[in-house]
């Protein structure tokens, strides 16, 4: 059995430093491309989501390198992500491919269900080891959330333009080549000292952006368009409204000061949308929010084109930014976004928030 | 009190339950007049551009009851069957309305959400017959009136009725040309029994000979079957109704092709639409076709994919290459 998973974002590091310490075969698929993307357009419906589309795209490019196992994630709705497994199957099956895809539910819908598929894929490794490899790819997790953080403000303070990025990808380079979670997290520490010690410019002054929106668009650079670079080298200071972290702890772990924290933010969503709607409006709104709170100037909602929750979301956030008077920009994403119109767009948008910052300093 | 009912979304399957609803309570009920122009072009201008058709149209709608009715109507359908959803924008329609209508319209939100269990879906009519003003028992009483009435409605459905006639008295018999075959027509209720998004597409089949056959004339049972086929349930209560009515029909030979009417821009047709298409090009092979609706479409080139339609199913019959749907033409290729 060799296992494949879909991108998103920086999961790959966690889930290879997963099946290192299980001692599982991993393909990890290369990372997302103009050729995932255009096979993914080509075989999955047209108006699927941007992420079904680039999942298939990296199973193909997986099962050409071996895998024949996919696992992913599940739902049980309200939105699509529940039952992109069962589509993507029967995709993969009239194209011929004789994989098997294991679609993990989260364990409150069954915890039984859960527990067996993970054994299996686990190659039946004992409970007391797979505890201990999940634990560790947790912390894999966070700690790769944290260099991010750091990144993150390192970029619009860097001293000479370009370095933190130099360092990230001499970083994601490297992370391919170590083995297991003690490696990985080694690794890591590493990285964070030397992204940390960057020299910084001492009068910048950043204008600050948060990030809400679609989880995997927000996630994955290449389907947002490396956002969170773009925005740092027009001197932004990014901050996300959603990191893996997050979801891991909202779905997969038991941690209830988390869980009372969540629920507190989410209240924050409350005169604008009181509920779950699906996907993750629901958190959308209540980071826009809370964004305003933490003091930011400006908000920008990123979504792939017919994303149902979002699109309500988006409805909502017009009214939150009159409301508070909160800059907020809304961009769609899809197949066809090109780099120019979205650049001026954040230009734009960075240029606005420059001159209201500039007015009230 | 003038309870505003916009007759876009699902008002065309639950019309008989609301209206007796209100009726019983002692209100008057106003129907916005069917999707026009007009309608269409408030629902658009007011909507986000990233909605799809019919939420916009839900829209025009409530534009145009806001001067007409002291509130306005807006079912919350979050869950109408246990364990299952109808869409993310039908939970967030409220929001969407609030957020998008301009001069601030009064709604009544009926929250129902019989995830858990049907009982309590309904629970969401008790709390608005109190809204109104009404004691808890006479609310009660009201609703189980009209849930007579729906049941009835329902049961004329499921006997080979459908909206267009039972509610705007449409006469939909083949016509000229007598009973060529039954053609079904499969999609969401908003976009099949509204004449205006669905360019007469039922009147205009008839004209040409055909019987029609929908999604709300297929027996629950039967699509929980036919749907059974896949591994996971399938947790949209619409997308279900329509890939397992599509399938059904496919099964059973019900009908002669399939026209699929989508609106551009839903997630739930998508995936639904996807899933039945590949299980016709693997076992059935009829023709199906899918015809996407939105603003922008004319009715010009949707007649021509009509008689494209057709004019394919007739020469299907002409040359003899009608292969029984049930199964053999898995290896005509
Ligand atoms: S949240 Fe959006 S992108 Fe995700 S499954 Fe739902 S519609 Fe697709
Ligand atoms: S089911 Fe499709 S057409 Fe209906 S509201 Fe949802 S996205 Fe729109």
């Amino acid at each position: 059995m060799v296992i494949t998973f879909p991108h998103m974002g920086r999961v790959y590091i966690s889930v290879k430093a997963l099946f290192d310490d299980l001692n599982v075969k991993l393909v990890v698929p290369p990372p997302v491309s103009k050729n995932t993307l255009e096979l993914g357009t080509r075989l999955a419906p047209e108006m699927a989501c941007l992420p079904l589309k680039i999942n298939i795209g990296n199973y193909i490019e997986s099962i050409k390198r071996g895998a024949d196992t996919i696992i992913l994630t599940g739902s049980c709705g309200p939105c699509r992500f529940g039952y992109y497994g069962v589509v993507q199957k029967e995709i993969l099956k009239d194209l011929g491919y004789d994989v098997n895809i294991v679609i993990l539910d989260a364990p409150n819908t069954g915890f039984k269900a859960f527990i067996d598929k993970i054994r299996m894929i686990s190659g039946y490794s004992s409970l007391s080891s797979l505890m201990r490899a999940f634990r560790a790819a947790f912390k894999v997790t966070v700690e790769v959330d944290e260099l991010m953080d750091i990144v993150l403000r390192k970029r619009p303070r860097e001293k000479h333009k370009g370095e933190t990025d130099r360092l990230l990808s001499r970083f994601e380079h490297d992370v391919l080549k170590v083995h297991g979670s003690t490696e990985t997290l080694e690794l890591v520490a590493i990285y964070k000292d030397k992204i940390s010690v960057i020299a910084e410019d001492e009068k910048a002054d950043p204008v600050r952006i948060g990030l809400v929106g679609e989880i995997y668009t927000l996630i994955e650079p290449y389907v947002n368009l490396n956002v969170e670079k773009k925005l740092g080298s027009l001197g932004v200071e990014v901050h996300r409204g959603i990191t893996l972290t997050d979801w891991i702890k909202t779905h997969l772990s038991m941690d209830m000061k988390y869980k009372r924290a969540r629920r507190n933010a989410l209240d924050k969503a409350k005169p604008y949308l009181g509920r779950c709607i699906g996907g993750h409006a629901w958190e959308t709104i209540a980071a826009t929010v809370g964004f305003n709170e933490k003091g930011m100037d400006g908000v920008i909602q990123i979504l792939p084109f017919g994303c149902m929750p979002e699109i309500v979301a988006e409805s909502i956030i017009p009214t939150i930014s009159r409301d508070l008077s909160l800059p907020a920009m809304t961009v769609t994403v899809d197949e066809l976004t090109g780099e120019a119109g979205y650049m001026t767009r954040l230009e734009a948008f960075v240029d606005l928030l420059s001159q209201k910052k500039g007015m009230v300093s | 009190m003038k309870i505003g009912i916009p007759r876009a979304l699902l008002w065309s399957i639950y019309l008989p339950l609301w209206k007796a609803f209100f009726n019983e309570l002692g209100h008057e009920v106003v129907l916005s007049p069917p999707t026009n122009k007009k309608i269409l072009n408030d629902g658009v201008t007011a909507c986000v551009d990233d909605a799809c058709l019919p939420v916009k149209i839900m829209h025009g709608h409530v534009i145009d009851l806001m001067d007409r009715a002291d509130l306005i109507f807006i079912p919350r359908l979050i869950s109408i069957c246990p364990r299952e959803y109808i869409c993310p924008k039908f939970i967030g329609l409220p929001e969407m309305i609030r957020n998008s209508v301009a001069g601030g319209p009064k709604l009544l939100v009926l929250d129902f959400n019989a995830h858990k269990s049907i009982r309590h879906g309904y629970d969401g009519f008790i709390a608005i017959g109190r809204q109104l003003g009404a004691r808890e028992s006479a609310v009660r009483r009201a609703l189980a009136r009209a849930m007579k009435a729906q049941d009835e409605y329902t049961a004329r459905l499921l006997g080979g009725s459908n909206p267009l006639m039972l509610l705007e008295g449409m006469a939909l018999h083949a016509g000229i040309g007598g009973n060529k075959g039954t053609i079904g027509l499969i999609g969401h209720p908003y976009l099949l029994y509204d004449r205006f998004v669905s360019m007469d597409a039922c009147r205009k089949l008839a004209q040409m000979g055909y019987r029609l056959i929908f999604p709300e004339n297929i027996l629950p049972e039967q699509i929980e079957r036919t749907c059974s086929i896949y591994p996971k349930k399938l947790f949209w209560s619409y997308g279900k109704h329509l890939l397992g009515s599509g399938l059904a029909m496919l099964e059973k030979g019900m009908a002669d092709g399939i026209i699929v009417l989508s609106s551009f821009g839903c997630g739930i047709d998508s995936f639904m639409v996807e899933l039945l298409q590949r299980q016709n090009q693997r076992d059935f092979r009829i023709p199906l076709t899918v015809i996407t609706l939105d603003e922008h479409s004319g009715n010009a080139g949707f007649d021509t994919r009509l008689e494209a339609f057709v004019d394919m199913l007739e020469w299907r019959d002409h040359n003899g290459h009608y292969f029984s749907p049930h199964g053999e033409g898995l290896y005509i290729c």
